[in-house]
């Protein structure tokens, strides 16, 4: 699959990016962070043009962001009001709904450049959640130009140790989901000590 | 993470190759026997396909022209990936 997609991307050029970020952003398991590298030392070598890949790659991802977003509000709404009745606590409901609602910015921007392969999870869950899609939006878009010029640019400048370059962020990436899980759930086990004293 | 361990693969072009492991393009297409061409993104697995044989052969034949073009006494490590016969 990746050999294809990496193929793909050096006959077709910024078209396919398109089609591969937006794929990847609704959920799809895509190596993008591979993608835009190679794109990066593309440009360097004169083969892609610089705007056109980074306005088609961010146009995907944003697209395949919204395509997520709307799955989640309009069948994960319904999906989450069933299983709230079902389960009987409809005000804990709306308290983490609000708790979405005024962390949600970070959990937008961060889950687009760092902590990517959260990014499609927090897609379905903001549109669950019912976040406003105008902030979604905005934080989706700062979020994508953010991490698509961020690989692309990295690629540019290690145009010649691009397969390297992946193995390494491929690691760092995992490592930062890692930690932030490791974090929360210590953040957790604290509150739930301080509780039992 | 130096230039100089970058694998080569079926979907990489032949200028691409070139660059990544800075040798001429030019040399690169003598060794295949292909003729230089301008905006060229046939991966390595279309050319093999064209000359009708194993992708991993014309991975060693870039290997071997890339090791002595750098001068390099010893032989190729081998291809990267497995080559489908046409």
């Amino acid at each position: 699959m990746r050999e294809e997609l990496l193929a793909a991307l050096s006959q077709y050029g910024s078209p396919a990016l398109f089609v591969i970020t937006a794929a990847a952003s609704v959920g799809v398991p895509l190596p993008v962070a591979l993608l835009l590298v190679v794109t990066g030392s593309f440009v360097a070598q004169g083969f892609m043009d610089v705007w056109w890949a980074i306005a088609l790659a961010s146009a995907g991802s944003i697209t395949g962001d919204l395509t997520g977003y709307m799955i989640g509000r309009w069948g994960g709404s319904r999906l989450l009001r069933r299983l709230s009745r079902l389960l009987g606590d409809p005000a804990r409901l709306k308290n983490e709904q609000k708790r979405a609602q005024r962390w949600g910015w970070a959990g937008v921007f961060f889950t687009r450049w760092l902590l990517t392969p959260l990014g499609p999870w927090i897609n379905l869950a903001s549109g669950a959640s019912n976040y406003p899609w105008g902030k979604f939006l905005l934080w989706d878009v700062l979020g994508e130009c953010l991490s698509v010029v961020l690989y692309v640019t990295l690629g540019f400048v290690f145009s010649d140790r691009v397969i390297s370059l992946d193995s390494v962020l491929g690691e760092l990436t995992w490592a930062m989901v890692a930690l932030v899980v490791a974090l929360f759930l210590g953040w957790k086990l604290v509150v739930l000590l301080r509780r039992k004293r | 993470m130096g230039w100089e361990d970058q694998p080569i693969h079926a979907w990489m072009s032949v200028p691409f190759i070139a660059h990544t492991h800075h040798v001429p393009k030019e040399v690169l297409y003598s060794a295949l026997g292909v003729a230089p061409r301008e905006h060229d993104h046939r991966p390595l697995r279309a050319i093999a396909r064209q000359q009708n044989r194993p992708v991993n052969d014309v991975i060693r034949d870039l290997e071997k022209a890339i090791a002595k073009e750098h001068g390099s006494p010893k032989a190729p490590g081998g291809a990267k990936e497995q080559g489908k016969a046409p």
